[in-house]
């Protein structure tokens, strides 16, 4: 009876029916929780480019949201600059759920580009700084982060950087707030006003870097390489959209 | 040529074994002897190549977020990617049988020898490895095949490199503790160190 | 033992009194797994999944839980389904028990750990593959009653379990010169402390665990042939 077909396939039917009942149960009930995590991450992500790590890891996640709420005004623009609101079904744009991973498969004319403007605490309206998401290819695997320029949109106030799974110790470093602490204070423009983006040089302990460079770390060449190219290609990408805040022809936004 | 890149990553820069660690169970268990080894490993390969790409399908078209959108409208809310495990692992263990059988029907020599082993391959980690690794890292349909295949060819070199080397390893004097599976993690090891000079390679 | 399984212990006792519930063959079956049946070191099986998180003790902590909690689970469930599953489709049947499970410890940490659920990324995902999981549910719970067969999976779980923290507890010690992302060095002032990058690589692992594997085998004088 039991190596019966019909038995094996209406003890499969509801083996089915309870393990799908099970998971889908299981999903819908964590899906809010899940949804919270994944906003608390991608916010604090944000904010640690503008803000000391450890700090940031001490307060509480609805510490962090209102921060972040109080804090961070996003919008969404495309490669020339112009605001983007609305995506092709009509539906409003949410920068925090723009994804950059998404965006990256698809050419740099068609990408969505969120920009998160990190307000003075004293002056709601005033940009302190605007912090830009970057994406792009380590040596392993994917890398990405984000990176505050100042308001005059000139100087690095602060990167955070992130990895899949750059090798641990070497390319990894990238994670560290020790690595990414050498990028604060740098230039993104040379003299001529062109944009020349900051290099992590090869190797480690090098003295007399200018504005544009910053020290390497050693054995980890290649994960150097990958940032330099992330940070310049995605700081190029904003280009039009700097040139117009600084026409002031966006800035009322 | 993306493609080419990416099928030399990964079967040597990021091998199954080497890199992952995925697959152990039965690269160490079957890696006695060469012949076994690649008829294991064929069957590897045979079974990563089909898998990677209808998982892909299956991922693409059943249980992403909005995927059966091509069933109507009113689908495009619907997000299946709980069922993602279950899902994955009921079609290798379904490409597994087959394999099986084929085997069966075509060279009964070979599956007298690999006998238990091929319903092991439902649960060698590198299979659905791969078909995990290969949504992690958003693959498009041509990069997951080309995936699949590479990973197993790489999984395949690593088992019968190291069924060479046990067989020589009989005729050595192993301390009694050491052999077995402690010298074969060992030697594992010292390959990997070897696999470890292809990183950086940039094709 | 736990307060939990005293309880557990007198009802058993009420119904049965033959076997006491913490009899020596009982014990055994705990026992067993952790030091001369150890599931990685002697059986060989489920060295995929826990190795590739072993950089750092507090992933390895996590997946130690979850694979404990879905052996432990997996076992009883498959305990008491024993007698109605169809035999010729019982793999797909426990491996649809196991993906279950881990589908919930997966759900389960992205809801409240997502930190963690990004380390571990894939290989949760992996546990379903993990040979142990597998191999006692078709060697043990399939023939044996539900309680034997959970004390049979925190056994192999915690086999399991210790052997990999071990692993972990060295790589993280000489790879990143940390133990639970403590720096142990600087503390006790070696600021400079020399961190082998081997450690953190997956051959530092293979190396760990062989040397391991020496170690326990010629404690317990295990050979193999």
């Amino acid at each position: 009876m039991r190596q019966s077909n019909g038995y094996i396939i209406l003890f499969t039917a509801i083996m089915t029916v309870i393990v799908g009942g099970l998971l889908s149960l299981a999903s819908q009930g964590l899906a809010p929780a899940q949804k919270r995590s994944i906003e608390l991450d991608t916010k604090s992500s944000i904010l640690s480019s503008v803000m000391d790590r450890k700090e940031l890891k001490k307060m509480k996640p609805k510490e962090v949201l209102e921060m972040y709420d109080k804090r961070i005004s996003s919008l969404v623009v495309d490669i020339n600059g112009d605001i983007v609101e609305k995506n092709e079904k009509g539906e409003p744009i949410v920068a925090e759920e723009v994804s950059i991973l998404k965006n990256y498969k698809k050419n740099p004319e068609e990408r969505l580009y969120p920009v998160f403007k990190y307000m003075s605490a004293e002056n709601p309206d005033k940009v302190e700084s605007y912090i830009l998401p970057l994406y792009g290819a380590g040596l392993w695997d994917k890398i990405w982060g984000y990176v505050a320029l100042n308001k005059e949109l000139t100087t690095i106030v602060g990167v955070a950087y992130d990895h899949k799974q750059e090798t641990p110790g070497l390319g990894a470093r990238i994670g560290t707030p020790e690595i990414q602490g050498r990028y604060v204070g740098k230039e993104i423009y040379d003299e001529q006003g062109n944009l020349v983006s900051v290099t992590m040089v090869k190797g480690e302990g090098n003295t007399g870097l200018d504005s544009h460079h910053v020290d390497g770390m050693s054995g980890a060449t290649l994960t150097g390489k990958g940032v330099n190219v992330m940070l310049k290609n995605y700081l190029n990408y904003y280009q039009s959209y700097f040139k117009k805040v600084k026409s002031g022809s966006v800035a009322a936004l | 040529m993306e493609l080419v890149s990416l099928g030399i990553k990964s079967i040597f820069i990021e091998n199954m074994i080497f890199a992952y660690f995925l697959g152990m169970c039965s690269f160490l268990a079957v890696s006695k002897k060469v012949s076994t080894a690649v008829g294991l490993g064929a069957a590897v390969i045979f079974v990563l190549t089909i898998t990677v790409p209808v998982n892909w399908l299956l991922q693409e078209y059943v249980l992403k977020e909005g995927a059966l959108t091509w069933l109507g409208a009113g689908f495009g809310e619907v997000n299946l990617e709980f069922l993602q495990f279950i899902m994955f692992i009921a079609i290798i263990a379904a490409m597994v049988q087959l394999v099986e059988m084929i085997i069966e029907k075509f060279s009964p020599s070979l599956y007298g020898s690999l006998g238990i082993f091929l319903p092991l391959i439902a649960v060698n980690c590198a299979i659905l490895g791969s078909s995990l690794f290969m949504i992690q890292r958003d693959y498009k349909l041509s990069e997951a095949t080309v995936f699949g295949f590479g990973s197993g060819i790489g999984w395949m070199l690593a088992i019968v490199a190291l069924a060479a080397i046990r067989e020589k390893l009989k005729y050595s004097n192993v301390p009694a503790g050491l052999k077995g599976l402690g010298i074969t993690m060992l030697i594992t090891g010292l390959m990997g160190i070897a696999f470890k000079s292809f990183i950086g390679i940039a094709l | 033992m736990s307060t939990e399984t005293l309880e557990q212990k007198n009802e058993e006792v009420v119904q049965k009194p033959a076997e006491g519930l913490l009899s020596k063959r009982r014990k055994r079956l705990i026992s067993d797994p952790l030091n001369e049946d150890n599931p990685i070191t002697v059986q060989v099986l489920g060295i995929c999944s826990a190795l590739a998180v072993t950089v750092k003790m507090e992933p390895t902590l996590i997946m130690s839980i979850a694979v404990v909690f879905v052996i432990v689970f997996s076992n009883l469930i498959i305990s008491l389904l024993r007698n109605l599953i169809p035999n010729r489709v019982r793999i797909i049947v426990q491996l649809a028990v196991i993906a279950t499970l881990v589908t919930l410890v997966s759900e389960v940490l992205k809801a409240y750990n997502y930190e963690m659920y990004k380390i571990l990324g894939a290989f949760v995902g992996l546990i379903i593959t993990n040979c142990i999981v597998m191999g006692r549910l078709e060697a043990f719970a399939m023939g044996n009653k539900p309680y034997d067969s959970v004390l049979d999976g925190l056994g192999s779980g915690f086999g399991y379990a210790w052997i990999i923290l071990t692993v972990a507890f060295f790589r993280e010690l000489f790879g990143s010169g940390s133990i639970f992302d403590f720096k142990i060095f600087e503390a006790v002032g070696i600021s400079n402390f020399p961190t082998n990058g081997l450690m953190v690589d997956s051959i530092g692992a293979f190396m760990v665990l062989g040397i391991l594997i020496w170690v326990q085998r010629s404690k317990t004088g295990y050979v193999e042939h």
